[in-house]
């Protein structure tokens, strides 16, 4: 048997394994279910193997789902992960994916959404992502956490997440994606606040908090957009429009009846449908004719949805403008920043935009504002990072910066290059942040790289990976950062955008700043930390190695960090002309996005490989250039100048980088003050004012007052009473006599 | 022959002194006195119509009213005594029981 055959074959075939995948969300769940409840009175090595087992367990399961996608039938040969596509025609496979719909979740009137999973070779990769880094860093933490007392929470809490993040990959509709996409966003809350006692990193859980829930409201709206448009274009196409989906419309509405209009399968033909064919009644440029949205064109909203998805995932995936929370919720315990503000939750925006690339590609303005935001999003954080002296906040902008490189990807329609990166990232900065953890372990907690140093040989083993790790990350050759970061800014070069050709040079060369400045300051942070003498103001005169938990994930993901970039070749070794792996392999994901770029013409995919000398030539040189430059700085030239005062340029600019441009400031002149006022306002005028004073208080004056004065009515004075009676008969005799007068 | 406006004119404006009496005087004997001058003004009214019409029904329901006023007469009288009695004076303002 060869090793094709062997992988071709897997130990559980889709079929059966297809209705157990709820299993790889509930475990988890059950995990942090038993840990939260019981975690307390079942002492600590319980709850961290319970913990870890449910997540290994995930892990096991996911494996055999990834490796069911590739499954073949071993008699015939012939692939056997395949489920018809309930929008397409019998013909229309979904190939290399297993799904399972579990029925419906809720339907109200037209509006249906089901409890659906789907398996494909993308929502695989960060399966075995979240799962496998996950249950590195539940190892590492059952070391990290020691000393807490609260351990059984922080283990809940990670379970929570990682159940929460494997139901936004695994569903196969934007609603149930959205129920992973909160879940996410309430678990890192919980975990950034994790120490709640302390009000510093209380308020930063809160930042994070809020500032997500401003991306999912525009999510949310984005997603009625879409179900608006669904609906309308059921209403307007012809039979011609669905040809070109390779569909038919009975085809289409009966699926809609079933698997509801937010299915990501669903949008995909919707999308087919409205690109140009020859004699379809519907395309891009059509008004819509009734409805909410009438009179808009289906290319204008679909633009709208668009960028509301985009903001949505600026929340998520911390870009401009909000990106804000990221470098804060570094208050949270380490092992946290490495598993959601490194691997798993920062990117769900990254897999959200590749999951609907059909979509996206049908909008260049979309396109290149999420080209824009990511390039701009990635050089802010990236310099902000150059004069960053706390090891985690350099991380965090570094964060910030890779993901921005990643909606660069996204942007310009690399899509298979920014899930490379996504994933390489996923290793080495993770690797980076569990490193830093270790640092800290090591030094009592010192974060600050300036009061570090020299630690090559008292920690041996993070040294050794945290090196690779940096190398990763700066793009050195032959590592995994180099060749996923250039596989991106190789498409931005040569992806081009209809009307908007100038985008794509504008980002591939901002692209190149950012590289470098990636190697200057990673270089800088490892130099720092690492390298030269020991500090004189550090805390532990020695630090001393972290346990075999810690390390053993570190080494793990270095490995994994060099390994991965195997996925950059062609499968023929020797002919580079062929396809990298992951794009071959993620290309069934992408065929409906192909499709589209074909026939609409919108966005001119490059599927060309980068060459040797003008591309990787390039891209290493720049890195090499950065990271020569930190170097150069920090061996040789601000050892040489100690106790001098630093040049004027650097006390100039620095001050500006080291507190983040003022972008919090701005934030907080522009956003937060006048909310803030408004608060104030209503809270004066109406709340105090109109509610307290005038509704609440003022109901029971007119009360008493209307009392008191009825009061005098009801005197007892017969007098009185008939004086009333004969008013009264008065003014009925006047209104009698005008009425006879008349 | 007069004609009746006059009459019903010089009815009014007794009842309408009787009624003024009856609402602004404070003792109750006065009012009493106030309620004989709207039933005569009444009696007037009546009379002045029987004699208009030529038959003896307004004749009757004066007699009638001038034996009803004075039962009541009699029972309002025995009534101020009564309360005279019990409370030493017979001013409206000072007899509020309806209060309650």
């Amino acid at each position: 048997m060869t090793l094709v055959e062997f992988f071709r074959a897997a130990p559980v075939a889709p079929d059966i394994l297809a209705p157990s995948l709820w299993l790889i969300i509930a475990l988890p769940l059950l995990g942090a279910f038993i840990c939260g409840v019981f975690g307390k009175m079942m002492g600590r090595a319980n709850v961290q193997l319970v913990a870890c087992a449910a997540v290994a367990g995930s892990f096991v399961l996911s494996l055999l789902a990834f490796w069911a996608t590739s499954h073949h039938n071993p008699e015939t040969g012939r692939l056997a992960a395949i489920f018809p596509n309930p929008f397409g025609i019998e013909r229309d496979f979904v190939r290399y994916a297993l799904a399972y719909d579990y029925g419906t979740w809720f339907s109200v009137g037209d509006f249906r959404v089901n409890f659906g999973l789907m398996v494909d070779h993308l929502s695989g990769i960060l399966l075995l992502i979240i799962t496998g880094v996950g249950f590195l860093i539940h190892l590492y933490s059952t070391s990290y956490m020691e000393h807490d007392a609260a351990y059984w929470r922080f283990f809940a809490y990670l379970n929570l997440f990682v159940a929460a993040m494997l139901t936004l990959v695994l569903a196969d509709n934007l609603i149930l994606l959205f129920v992973g996409w909160e879940g996410v966003g309430m678990a890192s809350y919980l975990l950034i606040g994790f120490w709640y006692d302390d009000p510093a990193k209380a308020w930063a859980g809160r930042k994070a908090f809020v500032t997500n829930r401003i991306g999912d409201f525009a999510f949310l709206i984005g997603t009625f957009l879409l179900v608006l448009l669904v609906s309308a274009f059921t209403q307007q196409s012809n039979a011609a429009d669905y040809n070109n989906a390779g569909t038919t419309a009975q085809h289409y509405t009966a699926a809609l009846e079933k698997k509801g209009p937010v299915t990501f399968k669903g949008l995909e033909k919707m999308a087919e449908g409205l690109v140009d064919g020859s004699a379809d009644k519907v395309d891009l440029s059509t008004p819509i004719e009734a409805g909410p949205l009438e009179g808009y064109t289906f290319g204008g909203v679909m633009t709208a949805a668009m960028l509301l998805f985009l903001l949505g995932a600026a929340g998520k995936s911390a870009q401009l403008p909000l990106y804000v929370w990221l470098p804060d919720a570094m208050a949270g315990p380490t092992p946290v920043s490495a598993l959601i503000h490194a691997a798993t939750m920062v990117t769900a925006g990254v897999y959200l935009f590749s999951r609907m690339s059909a979509l996206l590609v049908l909008s260049p303005t979309a396109m290149a504002t999420i080209a824009i935001i990511g390039a701009l999003t990635s050089l802010l954080a990236a310099l902000i990072a150059f004069a960053q002296d706390d090891i985690k906040k350099v991380l965090a902008y570094s964060t910030v910066s890779q993901l921005g490189i990643m909606f660069m990807g996204v942007g310009m329609g690399i899509f298979w290059a920014a899930v490379f990166h996504l994933m390489t990232h996923a290793f080495f900065k993770a690797c980076l942040f569990l490193g830093a953890g270790s640092v800290m372990h090591g030094n009592g907690d010192e974060t600050d790289i300036k009061k570090l140093g020299g630690l090559r040989k008292e920690m041996p083993w993070t040294w050794a990976t945290f090196l690779v790790a940096t190398l990763a990350i700066t793009g050195i050759i032959p590592l995994s950062g180099f060749f996923s970061k250039d596989a991106i800014l190789h498409g931005v070069h040569h992806n081009h955008l209809q009307g908007l050709e100038w985008v794509s040079s504008l980002v591939y060369y901002l692209g190149l700043l950012i590289a470098a400045s990636t190697a200057f300051y990673m270089t800088r942070v490892y130099l720092l930390t690492f390298e030269g003498p020991r500090s004189k103001e550090a805390r532990v005169a020695h630090a001393h190695e972290s346990a075999w938990q810690m390390t053993l994930p570190l080494v793990v993901l270095a490995v994994l960090s060099v390994v991965a970039a195997r996925y950059a070749f062609g499968i023929d070794f020797f002919n580079m002309t062929a396809q990298p792996v992951l794009d071959n392999f993620l290309s069934p994901v992408f065929s409906a996005t192909k499709r589209i770029t074909d026939a609409s013409a919108l966005v001119a995919l490059d599927t060309s490989r980068p060459q040797l000398v003008p591309d990787y030539l390039k891209a290493w040189a720049v890195a090499l250039a950065g990271g020569g430059a930190a170097a150069f700085l920090y061996l040789r030239y601000f050892p040489s100048r100690v106790g001098l005062p630093d040049p004027a340029f650097i006390r100039a600019v620095r001050p500006l980088a080291l507190n983040k441009f003022y972008v919090d400031e701005l934030y907080e002149l522009i956003v937060i003050r006048p909310v803030k006022f408004m608060s104030f306002l209503l809270f004066r005028v109406v709340d105090a004012l109109v509610i307290d004073t005038v509704a609440v208080r003022g109901t029971a004056w007119v009360t008493a007052r209307v009392g008191s004065a009825l009061r005098y009515v009801q005197s007892g004075d017969a007098q009185a009473y008939a004086a009333v009676m004969a008013i009264a008969l008065l003014g009925g005799m006047a209104y009698a006599l005008i009425q006879v007068m008349q | 022959m007069v004609p009746i406006t006059y009459y019903l004119l010089l009815a009014a404006a007794l009842f309408c002194m009787g009624m003024f009496g009856v609402l602004v005087r404070r003792n109750a004997l006065v009012v009493f006195m106030s309620v004989e001058l709207m039933l005569n003004a009444a009696n007037l009214t009546f009379v002045a119509f029987a004699r208009m019409r030529g038959d003896d029904l307004g004749h009757v329901s004066a007699f009638f009213v001038i034996a009803v006023a004075a039962a009541e007469a009699a029972i309002g009288l025995a009534i101020v005594i009564a309360v005279f009695r019990s409370r030493g004076s017979i001013l409206l303002e000072d007899l509020r029981t309806m209060k309650h």
